[in-house]
């Protein structure tokens, strides 16, 4: 067995083929771009002494892997669970990738880090309510808002956020409950236009800012850049109509106002 | 400002034996909810919030204030708040179980709605130009009472939306002056920050971090923010800062 590697003797091919198949799903799910996918789990595969190649789709990946030794390959497709976007599974499930090919882990160790590593709590909803809201005001502060209209947009995140949190909770297609908190925070926002509150156009704007598909945004386009042009395509029309049902529930506030789209 | 003053003296011209009547109801529904609760109690107090909620959408905004601007939106608002009260009642979750731990705040809420018009009476103004106890901001602190006595699983939602309106009155502070508008903002922020409390104490959320005291501490600097911004605000409309 060359330095680094795992052993690999007790375990067959299509176990460890699965693994490496729900290792790149739960990369991919959690919003990490192709190349890094890729690259993470090949990384993972030397460290088996398998070959794998990875086709990457939408909302499956498919993920071929043959053994160095006995010649021996497996295919694999497998669903991408839609999940919340993650830095720190990112982080963290890079690194195991490391740790793997550094031959720190046997099979079994990396299989029990991977599972410790997925079920790792997750942030407080009300911790995500607090901290955006904070993000969402200090965007009006950027853009040149008051006090009073980072206030506005403050609460107005606040509220926008805890609907969008329970609404997806109760499983609301997400085009709808983009659109439905679009038009929520923006309403709450318009008080500082009802009230003529000065930049009171740029607490409205802002308003709505802790919606924009961000990662999906970035994803998509270093996809586009890195070859992976199908799938950069489909995660950037994805969001794109994430930024439409923003836009439509912006509108809505907006004629609700004015009657117009403009301020 | 004339426009407000004047909308709200027609709504008071109109509506004052009415708004007896919803005092009377309230504070019965109120007192036996407090000494005899019962399941017919407290779904008359949950369908008494939904009517209550309406009152100042329908009456007070679409009827009495349809000549100030963008009345129609803050009708929505309490609409909103309507409907979630009336989903909370035929949910059945929100059950009215007293919480036992926030009596004294409550009690001192309760009596805010009789306070608006004292501070009213205080500055100078008369019946019928002058706040009233069932007004959307005295609904408010209201509904703040009902929710702190009986805080056992509290809609984050409904709390939100009154936070909001509180945000508004410090509006109406330091554009118009209206210094009424203090109580609410006073009552709010304790009472959100107690609420939120509430919320990451009942363990709704399991296995999520920080920890709760980590998570408490985040909603205390919060509302301390929150608090000083608005006291801020407050001291500088009246010229003090």
């Amino acid at each position: 067995m060359a330095k680094g590697e795992i052993s690999i003797n007790n375990n067959n091919l299509k176990s460890r083929a699965a693994f490496l198949s729900e290792y790149a799903a739960m990369l991919m799910g959690s919003g990490v771009h192709s190349s890094r996918v890729i690259r993470n789990t090949k990384r993972m595969g030397e460290a088996m002494s398998m070959e794998v190649i990875i086709s990457n789709f939408h909302k499956s990946l498919m993920l071929y892997a043959s053994d160095r030794s006995s010649g021996e390959s497996v295919n694999i497709l497998k669903e991408i669970p839609s999940l919340p976007i993650s830095f720190e599974i990112n982080t963290n499930l890079s690194r195991l990738s490391w740790e793997a090919y550094d031959g720190k882990l046997s099979f079994d160790e990396l299989k029990e880090r991977y599972r410790k590593l997925v079920a790792r709590p997750k942030l407080h909803p009300v911790v995500i309510l607090i901290l955006s809201s904070f993000a969402n005001a200090s965007f009006c502060a950027l853009f040149g808002g008051t006090w009073y209209s980072m206030g506005i947009v403050f609460s107005a995140t606040m509220i926008g956020m805890s609907s969008k949190q329970k609404l997806l909770s109760k499983g609301v297609n997400v085009f709808i409950v983009f659109a439905l908190c679009s038009f929520i925070a923006s309403i709450v926002a318009s008080t500082a236009v009802i009230f003529k509150l000065q930049t009171s156009d740029i607490a409205m704007a802002t308003s709505v800012l802790y919606l924009i598909p961000g990662v999906p945004l970035i994803n998509g386009f270093m996809d586009m850049m890195e070859g992976h042009v199908i799938l950069g395509m489909a995660r950037l029309i994805d969001a794109f109509l994430l930024v439409l049902c923003i836009a439509i529930g912006l509108s809505g506030t907006m004629m609700l106002l004015r009657n117009s789209l403009l301020l | 400002m004339e426009i407000f003053w004047k909308t709200i003296s027609n709504y008071n011209v109109s509506t004052w034996k009415i708004q007896v009547l919803i005092v009377l109801i309230a504070a019965v529904l109120t007192f036996r909810l407090y000494r005899r609760p019962s399941p017919f109690i407290k779904k008359a107090m949950m369908f008494f919030m939904v009517l209550l909620n309406l009152w100042v959408a329908v009456v007070y905004y679409f009827v009495y204030c349809s000549e100030r601007p963008y009345y129609y939106i803050f009708a929505a608002f309490w609409i909103v708040m309507a409907l979630i009260w009336c989903y909370e009642l035929i949910r059945g979750r929100y059950k009215f179980e007293r919480s036992y731990k926030y009596d004294k705040i409550s009690y001192l809420l309760y009596a805010v709605p009789f306070i608006y018009p004292l501070v009213s009476l205080g500055r100078g103004m008369h019946f019928p130009m002058m706040t009233s106890p069932v007004m959307p901001c005295t609904v408010v602190v209201f509904s703040l009472g009902v929710l702190m006595s009986f805080s056992k699983k509290i809609n984050l939602f409904l709390v939100l939306l009154l936070f909001h309106w509180a945000l508004l009155g410090i509006s109406k502070i330091y554009l118009y002056r209206i210094s009424e508008d203090i109580l609410l903002t006073i009552c709010t922020v304790p009472a959100i920050f107690l609420y939120i409390r509430e919320y990451i104490d009942s363990g709704v959320v399991v296995d999520s971090k920080p920890g709760v005291k980590a998570i408490n501490l985040l909603l205390l600097g919060t509302c301390g923010i929150i608090g000083v911004v608005f006291t801020y605000i407050i001291l500088k409309s009246f010229n003090i800062f």
